[in-house]
């Protein structure tokens, strides 16, 4: 008999059929999404197919992915398929161009690199693996999930967790909003005890301040040429509102400095800034321009202590953190095919727990029918001979099974040669 | 007693590996081996001079090859203060290569046995030598921060979002280790002054004879003065600040390197 290489034939059963951001368009996506509602339901239809054992869904705005232990991996994805386009109300035909499968050791490093956002839409992204966790959950509720798939699932969180902590992945922030914390942590260190200004009353301004208040600013002022407006955003952030005439007077006291308005102004110019460092001896301020047109003028970026970023700035900041993650992603493929290579190899570990009972059964077998043929030539021994005989003929059955046992549960680091070993006691002792 | 120094250069250079590989990959692991190997390296130093110590009766820093040797150990110590306190994962990686730099230059002109000058044969050499070894330490450790800030500024107002701007710590910290480490070497450079001039008195009955260390320690230390006096008053930080640390760097080699005039024994 002859294996395919890779996982063992446990392994071969587990099946995926999905869809992703990359196979299917948004409508496509949406049609096949599963509500959190008709899951279980779902979830029971699912595993009540022909020859499926065990199931999960996974369903986000970005894929649906059917996973299951079936009986055939044949079998299985046809099932799946099956499911699929039923449940989606969509024509097979029509679903099976945007569709894609996995089988055995493929599946399982689908799974994995699902788990660790190599297969993100934002490369890296965190969401996943907590959405992972509680569609897992709601199999687990449903009792959908047995031994494989919960070895599986288990082994996938705990690669994205080694893929987060060895690659920093995550670390790099990819949101314009994100970035502009990140530029002030370069030069501040710690946000907390910093002052904010928000000057204007601009969408991505509001995110920005909410992201430094998250990262632990502690006092946010906000200036508009509209009182009204200043007040109804400070009352957002439990901020202060202050009048636009002090603009000069609140930037001098500002740490960050967040311009988002419509102005078609230069709000803040050279010499501003330049009385405002000289007022707060030298004492660092960042400008975070995001207006267009631009509200700060990049010339103050020229004075000692200041920072001036606009918007094409921070744009340059997530692009290069994007690369930061590009690079992580390849470390992070390497570790997962370590564990891909690891999980198979243990779930063939378990796998040969059968052959030991069976080459234990047959050399005992053998040593029992020996025992019995030297009875039957020499004649019936006296109760203490023959219990003397029969505790040596399992002696030798041990002795001879116990080095082949051995060896075999050793070799569960290679499949290749664990494959071998087990093809071979099969072969010489006919099992 | 002669394996400690080889298992200290060793600790020290598998120290300065593990901190560049953890620099250049940015993973905690490799910068807490680093932290690791260096304290091991620092204790197995710390043994040596002891031994060498007690076997010539006297503080092993009577010629330029001790010396280099103490100075390795009070930069080690002071890095690993620096790190404790501030945790800068880059920080071994640039200070580092100094302490092997030294370890290299001082073993490489060792001497088993020469003699101690009966100058220094004296309890002075304790107060002032040693002080004014941590002094070049700290300064050592403001050198770098400087170096490291101006290239992290560098970064920041180019809007070269690349390598070091993602290795480098921020500005805050790298200007809160200039200034610590400022004052304490400011400190500990009057305090070595000082115990020159008593000193001298009593070895030459002068308190201070304008020979070329002395000389030369003095401009250090006043540059190092104007620094502190304007941080101090007008709050003088950021790219001057480092310009003038590293200038005051550059004239503490020159005073740690001249040897002539009464202070010729190195």
């Amino acid at each position: 008999m002859t294996r395919p290489s890779g996982c063992g034939d446990g392994m071969l059963n587990l099946v995926i059929v999905g869809l992703n951001h990359r196979t299917a368009e948004l409508d496509i996506r949406e049609r096949a999404a599963f509500s959190a509602a008709e899951l279980p339901m779902a979830l029971k239809r699912m595993t009540q197919q022909p020859g499926i054992k065990e199931g999960m869904i996974i369903s986000t705005c970005n894929r649906v992915e059917l996973l299951c232990h079936a009986e055939k991996p044949e079998t299985g994805i046809n099932a799946l398929e099956a499911f699929l386009s039923e449940s989606c109300e969509t024509p097979a035909e029509e679903l099976k161009s945007h569709l894609y499968r996995h089988v055995g050791d493929q599946a399982v490093r689908h799974v994995f690199r699902v788990a660790s956002s190599l297969d993100s839409m934002i490369l890296g992204e965190a969401q996943i693996l907590g959405q992972m966790k509680s569609f897992y959950g709601i199999a687990v509720g449903a009792s959908t999930v047995g031994y494989r798939l919960n070895s599986l699932i288990q082994a996938a969180f705990h690669t994205a967790k080694r893929v987060r902590a060895e690659t920093g992945i995550g670390e790099f922030s990819v949101s314009a909003s994100s970035a502009a914390v990140e530029l002030a942590r370069k030069i501040f260190g710690d946000l907390s005890a910093k002052r904010i200004l928000i000057i204007g009353s601009g969408k991505m301004g509001e995110t920005a301040a909410r992201h430094m208040a998250s990262s632990g600013a502690s006092c946010i002022r906000v200036t508009n040429r509209n009182p009204e407006k200043a007040q109804n955003l400070a009352a957002r952030f439990q901020g202060e509102a202050v009048p636009f005439e002090n603009l000069a007077w609140w930037v001098a006291r500002s740490d960050i400095v967040i311009a988002s308005t419509g102005s078609q102004d230069m709000l803040i110019d050279r010499s501003m800034a330049q009385a405002a460092i000289r007022e707060r001896r030298n004492a660092p301020i960042v400008f975070i321009d995001i207006s267009v047109p631009r509200n700060v003028d990049p010339a103050v970026g020229a004075i000692d202590n200041v920072f001036c970023y606009d918007v094409d700035d921070l744009g340059a900041v997530v692009e290069a953190n994007l690369g930061e993650r590009r690079r992580a992603a390849k470390l992070a493929e390497k570790i997962i095919e370590e564990e891909v290579q690891a999980f198979c190899a243990r779930l063939r570990s378990h796998d040969v727990g059968p052959m030991v009972a069976q080459l234990q059964g047959k050399i005992e077998e053998i040593c029992w029918i020996e025992l019995q043929r030297f009875i039957k030539r020499a004649g019936p021994r006296n109760e203490r001979e023959t219990q003397e005989l029969e505790s040596m003929a399992s002696r030798i059955a041990r002795k001879i099974a116990h080095p082949l046992v051995m060896q075999l549960r050793a070799a569960h680091h290679s499949p290749t040669r664990q494959e071998a070993y087990l093809d071979a006691i099969k072969r010489i002792f006919k099992l | 007693m002669g394996w400690a120094l080889p298992l200290t250069m060793v600790l020290y250079t598998l120290g300065l590996m593990h901190s560049i590989i953890g620099f250049y990959r940015k993973r905690q692991i490799f910068i807490s081996a680093a932290l690791g190997m260096v304290g091991c390296g620092f204790a197995s130093h710390t043994l040596f001079l002891t031994l060498l110590g007690l076997r010539v009766h006297h503080l092993p820093i009577t010629n330029l090859s001790e010396s280099l040797s103490f100075f390795a150990w009070c930069i080690t110590l002071t890095f690993i203060v620096a790190h404790l306190r501030y945790r800068i994962n880059v920080l071994g990686a640039f200070v580092l290569p100094l302490v092997s730099l030294l370890m290299i230059l001082s073993e490489s002109i060792w001497e088993g046995n020469h003699t101690i000058p009966p100058l220094l044969r004296s309890r002075w050499l304790y107060f002032h030598s040693s002080v004014a070894f941590l002094a070049y330490a700290a300064f050592s450790l403001t050198f770098v921060s400087a170096v490291l800030y101006l290239i992290q500024e560098k970064e920041l107002k180019t809007k070269n979002f690349r390598f070091l701007y993602f290795r480098l710590p921020s500005l805050q910290v790298c200007d809160e280790l200039l200034r610590r480490s400022l004052y304490a070497g400011f400190v500990l450079m009057s305090l070595t002054i000082m115990t020159g001039a008593l000193w001298a008195q009593q070895a030459w009955g002068r308190f201070w004879s304008w020979d070329p260390k002395e000389t030369a320690s003095l401009v250090t230390w006043a540059i190092y003065l104007v620094l502190v006096n304007y941080r101090l008053s007008a709050s003088w930080r950021g790219r001057w600040a480092s310009y003038i640390s590293i200038a005051g760097f550059v004239s503490m080699l020159f005073t740690f390197g001249i040897n002539k005039g009464l202070h010729t024994y190195l």
